[in-house]
């Protein structure tokens, strides 16, 4: 507290001070943070105005957001609009996603709770898990082609694990004391399963989904690559190909702050499901 | 032997052991029939049989592809990503040090980074072979920035949480600002750091492996296409079980670096 | 203790927040003297500022009013003579008992050798010879807390601050901490300022007992323990005393 003696001060002017010095200290940091966007998108343009950087190997931040602008009516060189790329990406790493979801969960809940079912499924999980999802590529090639489909299954790779080990984690650590509650009351285990396992679970597995989109927007960008004719992974490659690193930088930015938008909506989702734990 | 424990037993605890059995033999029934489903599967179609791909697998041994036989490949990666992260754990602990312990900084560099991290790994391999090429320096740039943003989101993280606790027992010795530093700050995310470690080891495996997908003359990737474009599916399915073992065996190798060097972290566990 | 030799003087002490639009007082106008040597017990409901008023004699935080004088000196921040148990257990989970015994000395700059003398003296002297190399997690909360005290002690403090040290311990371990570190002060004579919410250890403990009221915190009362040492809970001056304070304390909620 920076209130050199607040004996002379009456109680307004002492709440006032203190309120002045927190709301500088908050302006300080987010003026901080702006200089630290600014300086950079600064530093990038003077790099490429003073000629210290070859246009053939970076293209400004204007001409990058002028590209945007132009694609979203132009479908060259890439054969899209912009829009229809971003569709397009979308579409796979949600179907994939939604995918995990809907295996990855319930399978970690039921080996979580069932014994039977964690030492009949674990050992083929356990070979699957370390293989990373972009070697799954060639295999999916040759079982469905470069389709919807096998980019969705390579996506599908990415997510489920975290999915699975997550609810079978976190159903795992239900607490002894909460099952006995549930025991005594005469509630079956299936009944337990549903109205005590899942619930506790629900933290975990939730954080589980978090690095599962992560994962499958990140693992979309290199099926998009190895195995596409459209999605912003292909853009880029194809930005690459024509020698446009306008056209890579804008595929980048784009699923970059597509990325931040889903971890923005999935945090506000935690929040209102998952609200209870902060009371 | 087992008639006579079963004997002393009731119903209830019969049941039981039987059910501990069933456990027992339970992943050795999964495994057998995993590989039964693909032998299955593979003599309906041309996919490879399990004993085609182990063939190949033994095969790889023997007959180099492109002067290099599968170990000879495996290391190629391994030194790729070993350079990486020789770098990124060095950098990329030093920076999240910073902006998790430097209020200015963590308001200077926090968006940017954010911002560098929002990218997919792999999405920066077009760019980085613009600017550097094809050759060997550019694929350990691609594993640079695939796996920098791990090692750095958990140091951070790690020096965010630090408990005022043991700052507060800093401050009643007179510690100085660098001894809570040095001496309480960075030992108390130690952890965290390690989570890092852990995770960018296993992501920059997984973007090596791109890499070498995308154009390579060497390495565990560079051979699963190849099997590709020559139609060599026992290769692709072989360099697969490669890639997943020697991923596994990098994850045990950091939790191992773990214990030994946060050695209080295994006592809790116990 | 010697009533002549002033060691502490605690003048006019005020701790304030702001939360929101208000001002909330932890403690206000708070004086009184600690003599050298003494077993000082402040007692006082959950939430009175008793933690607060010693975190403000440790330097942790700047109070908004007042001034302290240790041997007659105004002192600002925490002091070099100064040493503090922590309430929760405040030991580093990644240093063995013997790096956080020694961790006062390695913040001085002693050299490893005598700060491990230094340490080694005082683990024996909270009888925990042998487990120098263990870590914190595999101990006893009562062992934990002769870390800290320990710890508090190598750095060759003049005086000692105690807040709640014994309060997370179960009863039959609350007990024999409370005779073993009245055993430590009676061997290594320091002044001591000890935190507690629990009337019987105030009792049992203090040479004195300053009451606080609750929020404010502010003091009420202040008593003279002189009664003999080691005391006996069931000792009908005790309980006399016992009545008085417990009368005259502010219930908790």
């Amino acid at each position: 507290m920076s209130v050199s003696d607040p004996n002379h001060l009456n109680e307004s002017e002492y709440v006032e001070s203190v309120r002045r010095e927190r709301k500088r200290s908050q302006y300080q940091s987010a003026i901080l943070s702006v200089i630290g966007i600014l300086g950079f998108l600064i530093l990038w343009q003077l790099s490429l105005v003073t000629g210290l950087v070859n246009s053939r190997f970076l293209s400004s931040p204007i001409e990058v957001v002028s590209l945007f602008i132009t694609k979203l009516t132009d479908p060259r060189p890439d054969g899209a609009v912009i829009g229809a790329n971003i569709v397009s990406s979308l579409i796979v790493a949600l179907s994939g996603f939604g995918l995990a979801i809907v295996i990855g969960i319930p399978l970690g809940l039921l080996m979580g709770w069932y014994k039977g079912i964690d030492s009949f499924l674990r050992p083929i999980f356990e070979i699957i898990r370390p293989i990373p999802p972009v070697s799954w590529i060639p295999l999916t090639i040759v079982w469905v082609g470069i389709g919807l489909q096998a980019k969705a299954m390579i996506v599908f790779f990415a997510a489920f694990v975290p999915c699975l080990i997550n609810s079978y984690t976190g159903i795992r650590q239900t607490r002894e004391v909460l099952i006995n509650v549930a025991k005594t009351f005469g509630a079956s285990d299936f009944t337990t399963f549903l109205k005590v396992g899942i619930p506790y679970s629900m933290t975990m597995t939730f954080a589980g989904v978090k690095v599962a989109i992560g994962n499958a927007w990140a693992t979309l960008v290199a099926a998009e690559m190895l195995a596409a004719s459209s999605g912003l992974g292909y853009m880029i490659l194809m930005g690459r190909q024509f020698g446009r690193v306008d056209l890579v930088i804008l595929g980048i930015a784009v699923i970059g702050l597509i990325g931040t938008l889903i971890t923005i909506i999935i945090n506000a989702v935690e929040n209102k499901i998952l609200g209870w734990r902060k009371l | 032997m087992i008639k006579d424990k079963m004997k002393n037993m009731n119903e209830e605890e019969k049941r039981r052991y039987r059910l501990e059995r069933l456990y027992k033999i339970l992943p050795v029934i999964s495994i057998f029939l995993l590989i039964l489903l693909w032998s299955t599967v593979a003599a309906k179609s041309d996919f490879p049989s399990p004993k085609e791909t182990c063939d190949r697998l033994m095969l790889l041994f023997e007959n180099p592809i492109k002067g290099k036989n599968i170990f000879g490949h495996t290391a190629e990666s391994l030194i790729r990503i070993s350079i990486a992260l020789l770098f990124n754990w060095t950098f990329g602990i030093a920076f999240g040090i910073l902006i998790g312990w430097n209020k200015k900084a963590k308001a200077l560099f926090t968006p940017l980074f954010n911002g560098f991290r929002a990218v997919p790994p792999l999405a920066w391999i077009p760019l980085i072979t613009i600017w550097f090429g094809t050759g060997e320096f550019s694929k350990i740039m691609i594993v640079i920035f695939g796996s920098l943003a791990s090692v750095v989101v958990n140091t951070q993280a790690g020096m965010l949480n630090v408990d005022q606790l043991y700052i507060d027992v800093g401050t009643s010795f007179n510690a100085n600002e660098r001894q809570k530093l040095f001496q309480i700050a960075i030992p108390s995310a130690l952890d965290a750091i390690f989570a890092g470690i852990r995770t960018s080891t296993s992501a920059a495996w997984m973007v090596v492996l791109a890499a070498e997908m995308l154009g390579s003359e060497s390495g565990v990737g560079f051979l699963i296409v190849r099997g590709m474009d020559a139609m060599d599916m026992p290769l692709v399915l072989a360099a697969m079980i490669v890639i997943g073992l020697v991923g596994a065996l990098l994850a045990i190798i950091t939790q191992y670096l773990e214990r030994l060097m946060c050695p209080w972290t295994r006592v809790e566990s116990n | 203790m010697d009533k002549s030799r002033v060691k502490l003087k605690v003048d006019n002490i005020s701790q304030s927040y702001v939360v929101g639009d208000e001002v909330l007082d932890a403690i206000l106008n708070v004086s009184f003297d600690v003599y050298d040597n003494e077993f000082l017990v402040i007692l006082g409901p959950g939430n009175c500022g008793k933690t607060v008023l010693l975190n403000v004699i440790g330097g942790l935080e700047k109070p908004t009013g007042g001034k302290l004088y240790l041997d007659g000196e105004e002192i600002v921040g925490s002091d070099k003579r100064i040493s503090m148990v922590f309430q929760e257990l405040a030991l580093m989970p990644w240093k063995t008992v013997m790096e956080n015994v020694e961790f006062g000395l390695q913040i001085e700059g002693v050299d490893k050798k005598t700060r491990r003398e230094i340490a080694q003296k005082y683990i024996d002297l909270v009888q925990l010879t042998g487990f120098e190399k263990s870590y914190p997690s595999q101990l006893s909360g009562g062992m934990k807390q002769r870390v800290g005290i320990a710890r508090a002690y190598t750095s060759n403090p003049e005086i000692l601050l105690m807040d709640e040290p014994f309060g997370q311990l179960d009863a039959q371990t609350r007990y024999s901490m409370q005779e073993e570190i009245q055993k430590i002060w009676q061997q290594e004579k320091r002044t001591i300022l000890f935190v507690t919410n629990n009337i019987e250890e105030a009792i049992y403990l203090g040479d004195r007992i300053i009451l606080m009221s609750k929020s404010p915190g502010k003091i009420k009362e202040i008593y003279d323990i002189d009664l003999p040492r080691p005391r006996n809970s069931m000792d009908p001056e005790f309980l006399a005393i016992r009545k008085e304070v417990s009368e005259n304390t502010d219930l908790a909620l």
